[in-house]
């Protein structure tokens, strides 16, 4: 009964360790890819671990300063993997100005 | 374009981060000038074509895709616009957007495709924008020869290629946007500077020269473009290397290509897309019509087929009479479902090279050039 408690416990501090990380990573998504593009463009893929791996390194290379990597990764994987369903599609709002011939 | 590097990417990361707060992470934007569009990137903006809008062989500005690498250069001025036009030539130049529209004008009507579009559809997924079947587009495109251009700045003959630079600039340490052409492509009669697309500016679309290389890939057609230099060798920029590059020999999916034996991409593969009925739409039993494009590079196309019973059994399609190399043709087939139920429909174009789409489309790393035989679900209802 007690090592029951205690490895819920254990189990409760795991959960807690990595939605920690997953927020770190969405507040480093946040900082580091937007300078130069939205998030929609992250946020639109479903790449395995290793692919967005490749991703971050390329954009290192560009230049993208990213401060916390592997919480970065995580939230990454954990939202945007491989193994989670597409994003249905946005649409952008109207900007043709009413009236004009189409 | 490099001078305004800094101050340039200040102003945008300050104006992109400000302008996302204030709408929000949910809220779509709208894009002047354009209708409701797929958006797969806020900033710079990648925006795709939903297919009920491919109704028209000229596709309208209105409704063109928008692919950009970099975010768009703040409007040219067109009074203080200059082309510079440089490198193995005898005679550098600085010419005037009057100085272009002077020049005789040629109307090349020619499809511009993305080189990812369909990228999507790939499996295993690979990075970049999922484009689906709308990152292509059909427009008249009016402006001067390159040719006419090169020969009035005396291009010399040992000249193998030029590259052409746009007023497009990289942020942070991001490689400015520089494509190489080589020279039978550069010199040939349809390849324009365009300073009209559908008898309009093009705006987003390059406002006011883009270069349009009909036939080939979306990349090569650079956009806001401000310098074209003759060179001896190809330009080895990131977007020509390793960008926009092609497996020689075709790969397992899912693995590596090496980098010694990618290539360049040039012309596009013959290919056709359903637009209408809408993937997993829903119609009433009755009499349809099954709608698409088909397009085929530097070739033009020949023939559609189309299946309604997963690919058992293929019909021709009526073609839209415009057979012409560069430009898509549009087709129909009149259908008229048998039973209420779930049919697959399929297209299949060959070309006059007598090329025919493939039923697997090649993996490749960047997910380039998809152009497998389309295929939609639709579910026909009886009517009520």
């Amino acid at each position: 009964m007690r090592i029951l408690i205690l490895m819920g416990a254990g189990a409760l501090l795991a959960i807690a360790a990595d939605q920690a990380t997953l927020d770190r990573g969405r507040k480093e998504a946040g900082l580091a890819c937007t300078p130069c593009h939205s998030l929609r463009l992250v946020e639109s893929q479903r790449l395995s671990r290793a692919t967005w791996n490749k991703e971050l390194d390329k954009m290192t290379g560009w230049g993208t300063k990213i401060t916390d990597r592997e919480a970065l990764l995580e939230y990454l994987v954990a939202n945007y993997g491989d193994d989670k369903p597409p994003s249905p599609p946005a649409m952008s709002k109207n900007g043709v100005p009413p009236g004009k011939k189409q | 374009m490099s001078f305004t590097r800094r101050s340039l990417f200040a102003t945008i990361a300050a104006g992109a981060v400000s302008s996302q707060a204030a709408r929000g992470a949910d809220d779509p934007l709208a894009i002047p000038g354009k209708r409701p569009m797929i958006l797969h990137n806020d900033w710079p903006e990648d925006l795709e074509t939903p297919v009920r809008y491919f109704d028209s062989w000229v596709t309208p500005i209105e409704a063109f895709f928008v692919r950009q690498h970099l975010p768009r250069p703040s409007k040219i001025d067109p009074s203080a616009y200059r082309l510079t036009v440089n490198g193995m030539v005898a005679k550098p130049l600085e010419l005037t957007l009057a100085d272009l529209q002077k020049l005789p004008q040629y109307t090349i009507p020619a499809t511009i495709e993305c080189t990812g579009n369909g990228r999507g559809f790939y499996v295993p997924k690979v990075p970049g924008i999922q484009w689906m079947r709308g990152a292509i587009g059909n427009a008249e495109w009016r402006g001067p020869r390159v040719s006419d251009v090169l020969k009035m700045a005396g291009v010399n003959s040992s000249a193998a290629f030029i590259d052409t630079d746009g007023a497009d600039t990289g942020l942070a340490s991001t490689p400015d946007f520089v494509r190489s052409l080589p020279m039978s492509k550069a010199m040939h009669p349809a390849t324009i500077l365009a300073l009209s697309m559908n008898g309009q500016t093009p705006d987003i679309h390059g406002f006011p020269v883009r270069l349009i290389v009909p036939g080939w890939d979306g990349t090569s057609s650079v956009k806001w473009v401000v310098r074209i230099s003759a060179t001896a060798q190809a330009n080895t920029g990131f977007f020509m290397n390793p960008g926009y590059r092609y497996p020689k020999y075709a790969l397992p999916p899912g693995t590596p290509a090496k980098p010694a034996e990618l290539e360049v991409i040039e012309g596009m593969p013959v290919k056709s897309s359903i637009t209408a009925p809408d993937d997993q739409q829903k119609i009433v039993l009755g009499p349809a019509t099954v709608r698409g494009f088909a397009w085929a590079g530097e070739n033009a196309i020949e023939r559609v087929e189309v299946s309604t019973d997963g690919g058992s059994r293929w019909r021709d399609a009526q073609l839209s009479p415009k057979k012409l190399p560069f430009a898509w043709r549009l087709w129909t087939l009149e259908w008229t479902p048998p039973d209420p139920g779930y049919y697959t429909l399929m297209s299949r174009a060959t070309d006059t090279a007598g090329r025919v789409q493939p039923i697997v489309s090649p993996w490749n790393p960047s997910g380039y050039l998809w152009n497998a035989i389309d295929r939609v679900g639709v579910t026909v209802e009886k009517s009520a």
